[in-house]
């Protein structure tokens, strides 16, 4: 799966909120939102179960707060077309690499700029993720417990929020000065490293994948 | 085992992954003693740091910090014991001022505030940070970050102190300012591990070497007859420091390798030389 | 020729009264290693910055005096590992981004990243993750990166920090063969004593100005010693009362002894 081309990536992942939304409810949220969940466990399962069960727990409080707003049937109309979105990109991040998009981006005569915020964009979660995980590693080792009471959950939760805002912010100037060192504001076209094959095969699919949208909304609104 | 040691490795292995870091690795380090841990750039001495602090453990062999074996047991329990500095320390800090991220460690470990403010205080007296005490930790230079992470570690008043590259970027001045604190620190008893490639450095704070090659344990002896021996360095990847080189070059008594030691032979000779 | 110019340049970095840099003036020719050396916070880096041309256009700040640049600088910061791209999953790729950020066709680009690679000893690393290597390694890595941009002026801050001895001596000895292809080199480093066989100039910079300039003899001067910025040898000498002028290396010193 993730040796699709980027593109062909995103636009799976474009598609299926647009079908979720433009086919009636519930069934086209409901169907959406089963193949956005099905996704991850075509190339490997184990793998797939992991990224499953990380859409469900971000889907899940929407489907409360739509549970706490709206009557059942309404519930079930848009937790799935959320579902759709929640579970399209988090396939979408879990199976695209941003350098990869970038080289698929810059091939395409997109700008280095334009595709770097696109990608980082894409690759924030994965990067915070990251970097919370270093901050709290570093307070354990000065004592802090990130377990045990909820209490004690809360307040390791409090310690970390600030650094990990105050760290990115931080970071967004290092980050500005490091790219520059690095020839990011040339001003010259990047030339693409391997930029990654794209079939003609997926061209037509990524096409016919666009017609069929319009296709459906032209039905749906006639 | 028996554990005499405040910290002991005991044919420790370790992996990340299929990368093998570290095979078959033991030592001991008593309590006030002041080891260096040295080797070529991969060897394996951060990750020695991280099985000390509970960060990683170990997948064969064990660690002991004093009598507690760190396998099951958490950064913030081993934190009672050990005191920690990162290679990269900038990416320890997170309060929004100095002092309040030294005094991090002991409000974690829940001290009351007077014990926590008398360790802050001295931890900040140690490195002489008082006057940036109310800076943000990002305001400061590298160097002093790194300062500052010292003093977050020194807060915890550990009985085991690692630290992982503790002078990289400092000035003389800097330098000799971790010196002195960390040598108080293991006159009180304090076992000392230092990961470093300033051999200067450690030749001057140090007492012991144990070198790494490719993850195996090449060698753990004084540091003053490792530091004069070029032939049994250069296949660990080191090169005597400036005081070695020239106490060998000059065959001055005693191969001093300390600056002090090494001023004084050299006059004492000189002195001998110009009355003859 | 030259190939870089500064004349009576001051800086100040956003929202602070006192410069970090105050009336310096340097010319760097092509060829030629220059050596900053001071205390930390004497303005080494913000000197680096400037000549890179990243202050004050990406630093924020305001600069007065001038500036010229003949050709193009890249620099390797203090912090190495807040200089990877984060776009690479390989050291090789990592090495690349600089290079194919500089639109040059692939064969250039290949052939700058495998050399580059070479000199700094990691080629085996090529495949790797950077996020996961050691400190020593990413240093490498990101020295790597800079020289495969081939620039002209390589501006070095504290290259060695986190290299095995032996890299460090391996890395001197690249700035002086990269001085030897015509490249200018300013490097900032508190390992002065290495700097008698590597840098041509010494500047010695004092709380943002130049207090001295020279040879690396400089660095064995009862002034530099006495600021603890002379070498260990110099500085040996001096400790013991023998007299002045003190040795610079160890190889001087077993002269003068004999
Ligand atoms: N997270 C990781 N994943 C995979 N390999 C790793 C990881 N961290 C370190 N390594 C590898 O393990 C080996 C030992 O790394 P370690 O960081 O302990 O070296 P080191 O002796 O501290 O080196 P340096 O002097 O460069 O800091 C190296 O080959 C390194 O590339
Ligand atoms: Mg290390």
């Amino acid at each position: 799966m993730s040796a699709l081309h980027p593109f062909s990536l995103l636009a799976i992942a474009a598609a299926l909120p647009a079908f979720a939304w433009i086919l009636p409810a519930p069934t086209g949220g409901l169907a959406t939102a089963g193949l956005a969940l099905m996704l991850p466990l075509v190339p490997d399962p184990r793998w797939g179960v992991r990224v499953v069960r990380l859409a469900l727990l971000t889907a899940a409080p929407f489907w409360l707060f739509l549970r706490l707003l709206h009557d059942g049937p309404t519930t079930v109309a848009i937790g799935g077309r959320i579902t759709t979105m929640v579970a399209s990109f988090v396939w979408l991040v879990a199976v695209l690499s941003p350098d990869r998009l970038v080289e698929a981006m810059v091939a395409r005569g997109w700008s280095l700029a334009v595709a770097y915020v696109f990608a980082a964009t894409l690759s924030a979660v994965p990067v915070l993720k990251a970097r919370a995980r270093r901050i709290v590693e570093a307070q354990r080792c000065r004592g802090l417990s990130p377990r045990g009471s909820v209490a004690n959950r809360l307040r390791a939760l409090r310690a970390l929020a600030l650094p990990l805002v105050l760290s990115a912010l931080h970071e967004v100037d290092e980050r500005t000065l490091a790219l520059e060192t690095r020839g990011l504001g040339a001003g010259v076209p990047r030339t693409p490293l391997a930029a990654p094959p794209d079939r003609p095969a997926e061209r037509v699919a990524r096409w016919a994948l666009l017609l069929l949208c319009l296709a459906a909304l032209i039905w749906r609104l006639a | 085992m028996a554990v005499n040691g405040a910290l002991a490795f005991d044919g420790v292995a370790f992996s990340y992954g299929n990368v093998a870091a570290l095979r078959d690795v033991s030592f001991e380090v008593a309590a006030g003693e002041r080891v260096a841990l040295l080797g070529r750039n991969g060897a394996g001495k951060s990750s020695v740091v991280r099985l000390v602090t509970g960060v990683l453990h170990p997948d064969e062999g064990t660690v002991w910090v004093g009598d507690w074996d760190t396998a099951g047991r958490a950064p913030e329990e081993l934190a009672w014991r050990v005191g920690s500095v990162f290679q990269h320390a900038d990416q320890q800090l997170f309060a929004r001022t100095l002092r309040e991220d030294v005094s991090f460690g002991p409000r974690a470990l829940g001290f009351p505030a007077p014990e926590v403010r008398r360790r802050t205080d001295e931890a900040l007296d140690a490195l002489d940070l008082h006057a940036h005490a109310a800076q943000h930790p990002y305001d400061l230079s590298p160097a002093l970050r790194k300062l500052a992470a010292l003093a977050g570690a020194l807060a915890l008043e550990p009985t085991v102190l690692v630290l992982d590259e503790p002078t990289a970027g400092l000035d003389r001045a800097g330098r000799g300012r971790v010196a002195d604190a960390v040598r108080e620190h293991a006159d009180r008893g304090a076992a000392l591990l230092v990961v470093t490639h300033d051999l200067a450095f450690a030749a001057e704070t140090l007492q012991r070497g144990i070198v790494l090659d490719r993850g195996r344990l090449a060698c753990d002896e004084p540091l003053d007859r490792l530091l004069t021996s070029a032939e049994r360095l250069k296949p660990l990847g080191l090169v005597p420091p400036p005081v070695a080189a020239l106490s060998v070059a000059l065959d001055l008594p005693g191969r001093p390798v300390r600056e002090r030691d090494a001023a004084d032979t050299l006059a004492r000779v000189a002195g001998g030389r110009s009355r003859s | 020729m030259r190939i870089l110019a500064l004349e009576e340049v001051t800086f100040w970095y956003p929202a602070t009264a006192t410069p970090a840099l105050e009336s310096v003036s340097l010319e760097v020719g092509s060829g030629e290693v220059v050596a900053l050396v001071g205390r930390g916070g004497a303005g080494a880096s913000t000197l680096l910055l400037i000549a890179a041309g990243l202050a004050p256009r990406v630093t924020g700040g305001r600069l007065a005096g001038s500036v010229t640049r003949g050709a193009r600088a890249g620099i390797v910061l203090p912090t190495p590992w807040t200089q990877l791209s984060g776009m690479a999953f390989t050291v090789w790729d990592e090495v690349a981004f600089g290079p194919a950020n500089l639109g040059w066709p692939e064969h250039e680009i290949t052939r700058h990243v495998d050399r580059a690679l070479e000199r700094l000893e990691i080629t085996p690393l090529a495949s790797r993750d950077p996020v996961t290597l050691s400190g020593g390694e990413l240093q490498r890595v990101i020295v790597a990166g800079i020289l495969a941009m081939d620039p002209d002026l390589v501006l070095l801050d504290e290259p060695t920090a986190e290299l095995d001895p032996e890299g460090a001596r391996a890395v001197w000895r690249l700035v002086r063969s990269l001085a030897g292809e015509g490249k200018a080199v300013i490097l900032a480093t508190s390992d002065v004593d290495a700097l008698p066989g590597v840098a041509d100039r010494i500047i010695w910079l004092d709380q943002g100005s130049v207090r001295a300039l020279g040879e690396p003899s400089l660095l064995a001067e009862d002034a530099m010693c006495e600021a603890g910025l002379g070498t260990t040898v110099a500085g040996l000498w001096r400790a013991a009362g023998l007299g002045a002028p003190y040795p610079l290396t160890v190889v001087d010193a077993a002269q003068r002894w004999r």
